[in-house]
């Protein structure tokens, strides 16, 4: 089976009820993947909600065999009209009043010409968090369907559930979410307001939700919430990824499900790998804390320690390589490069150290480059420090699910201005950037800013 | 100070607003700032601010200025 969606597929929105299924479902995404047959070539841009329009938008491009970039609807005016530029899509599907040049009204691309993208590249999804010059993981049609296949194989999803949209479906994982149930016939709760709301909780008993899907934050919510899946009785699957979750909250949201009968599954991955690498199976969490898992069905890891080799020796700290089905075709920062084949032959090299235990599962120690995650999303350090520089030098450092930006003689208006250009630039809540004044930054001998030291004042 | 203006600046200073926000007819989501992580931080610092407890379903509906106004009217705060 080639196509994401399972016969039994479905989707419900939950602010308007709306159910679509089975043949309709079928008939639906027909036509819209018949609609993209006469556009120019090139990629399709998809500005994607958490509605029905959106979802079958994607689903059509899936099947048309139309490369299609997913992009989050609230970002910036300009960040749009650069990668319009670079990438020059065919067409940008749901696109803001006032279409760029070279487009149509309705956002078709007016000249006929372009490059014609790779056969085999069906999504591409822009990298968490980068800055100034976002770009695309180029993730081919085998590598979606296999680790949609994979997720659902370990998560045993079936034709029953009904996952809710926790989170973005220009986020890789809220993509996978969404694949992983249409593959399997089951359904997916369209709803947009999030845990802390209302509307949320409501469309979860109405609609009889079976599982959650959370990075890090969401569980800080959920504790804060004094989340009792007692009171869901329909809800008896927590999954979390998109960051290390505290292991305190791992044990208490783990003995929270099991109690009730319930699941939790911890799992790992990057966008690279479309986005799952390894989970831990629900009945070995309690005695695995703090690891991100076996790998996923088809796929194995490596560590590669300093002197290049690599070993799955258990204890060996190296870093992190993963082979399987599901590792990205690479990335792309132009129109050309959407044409170019395979470059990484399933191998991904990522970036992260850890290690692996005597039963092959996975522990991930830090980061090799300087990174940060901010409610999931991966920020470079670097970049941050160059977004504030106007404000004085900076120093960033990672603090769990929030980066800590040290400026430097700063006043108290600067770090607040300073956050706000984050928050601004990379379009993330301001309370993920906790900007504090420092007088002169330790260094180590070299004359180098000292990093360890700025994180242990966190 | 009333219990609209010290409302008004636990919203201004959480969330980040501009000085003339039109906060009182806020609701959750309608600015970028009141997401679900906003709404976190929005609901410690009235909190902090009143030393009231938010039980679990008020702090779901507690999905605009006014409702936050009642709420806190509930708890006893004085005008």
């Amino acid at each position: 089976m080639t196509s994401l969606v399972h016969p039994g597929a479905r989707l419900r929105d939950a602010a308007t009820g709306e159910l679509v299924g089975g043949a309709e479902l079928a008939e639906r995404v027909a036509r819209v993947a018949e609609s993209y047959a006469d556009l120019p070539p090139g990629v399709l841009f998809l500005r994607v909600g958490l509605d029905v329009p959106s979802v079958l938008a994607y689903l059509g491009a899936f099947q048309a065999g139309r490369a299609v970039a997913l992009l989050d609807p609230a970002q910036d005016r300009a960040v749009l009209d650069d990668l319009v530029t670079r990438f020059r899509p065919a067409a940008v599907v749901g696109g803001p009043p006032g279409a760029a040049p070279g487009y149509t009204d309705d956002w078709v691309r007016v000249d006929a010409g372009g490059v014609v993208p790779h056969p085999d590249l069906a999504v591409l999804l822009p990298t968490s968090g980068s800055t100034g010059n976002p770009k695309f993981v180029r993730l081919s049609r085998a590598a979606v369907l296999a680790n949609a296949d994979a997720i659902a194989e370990v998560l045993d999803i079936g034709p029953d559930e009904v996952a809710p949209t926790t989170l973005p479906l220009h986020y890789s994982y809220g993509m996978s979410v969404l694949n992983s149930h249409l593959r399997r016939g089951a359904t997916v709760l369209l709803e947009g307001s999030g845990v802390v709301a209302r509307p949320f909780w409501d469309a979860v008993v109405e609609h009889g939700a079976t599982s959650l899907a959370g990075v890090p934050y969401h569980y800080e919510m959920l504790r804060r919430l004094r989340f009792d899946p007692a009171k869901y009785p329909t809800l008896r699957t927590l999954t979390q990824a998109g960051g290390k979750l505290r292991t305190e909250l791992v044990s208490e949201f783990n003995a929270k499900m099991t109690a009730v009968g319930g699941r939790m599954f911890v799992m790992y991955g990057q966008t690279e790998a479309a986005p799952r690498m390894a989970t831990v199976p629900a009945a070995r969490l309690a005695d695995k804390p703090g690891s991100a898992g076996l790998a996923l069905p088809g796929g194995s890891f490596a560590v590669r320690t300093g002197d290049g080799a690599e070993t799955t020796a258990p204890g060996v700290v190296g870093e992190i390589v993963y082979r399987g089905p599901n590792v990205m075709m690479g990335y792309a920062e132009s129109e050309a490069e959407l044409a170019l084949p395979d470059g990484l032959g399933g191998v991904l090299v990522t970036g992260d150290l850890g290690y692996l235990d005597d039963e092959g599962y996975l522990y991930v120690t830090g980061r090799l480059k300087r990174i940060g995650k901010v409610f999931g999303n991966r920020v470079s350090l670097d970049d941050l420090e160059q977004l504030v520089k106007h404000l004085g030098a900076a120093a960033a450092v990672p603090a769990g699910d929030k980066v800590v930006v040290w400026l430097d003689g700063a006043s108290a208006d600067d770090c607040k201005a300073a956050a706000r250009a984050l928050a601004a630039a990379l379009h993330m809540h301001i309370t993920g950037f906790d900007v504090r004044p420092v007088a002169g930054f330790p260094l180590l001998p070299s004359g180098k800013i000292d990093y360890r030291a700025l994180e242990a004042r966190v | 100070m009333s219990l609209n203006d010290r409302l008004r600046s636990v919203f201004t200073e959480a969330l980040q607003l501009d000085a003339d926000a039109d906060v009182e007819n806020l609701k959750y989501r309608d600015i970028d700032a009141w997401d679900s992580v906003g709404h976190m931080a929005l609901v410690a610092a009235i909190e902090d601010e009143f030393d009231v407890q938010f039980e679990t379903e008020q702090v779901i509906d507690l999905s605009s200025f006014k409702v936050a106004v009642d709420m806190l009217r509930g708890f006893g705060v004085g005008e």
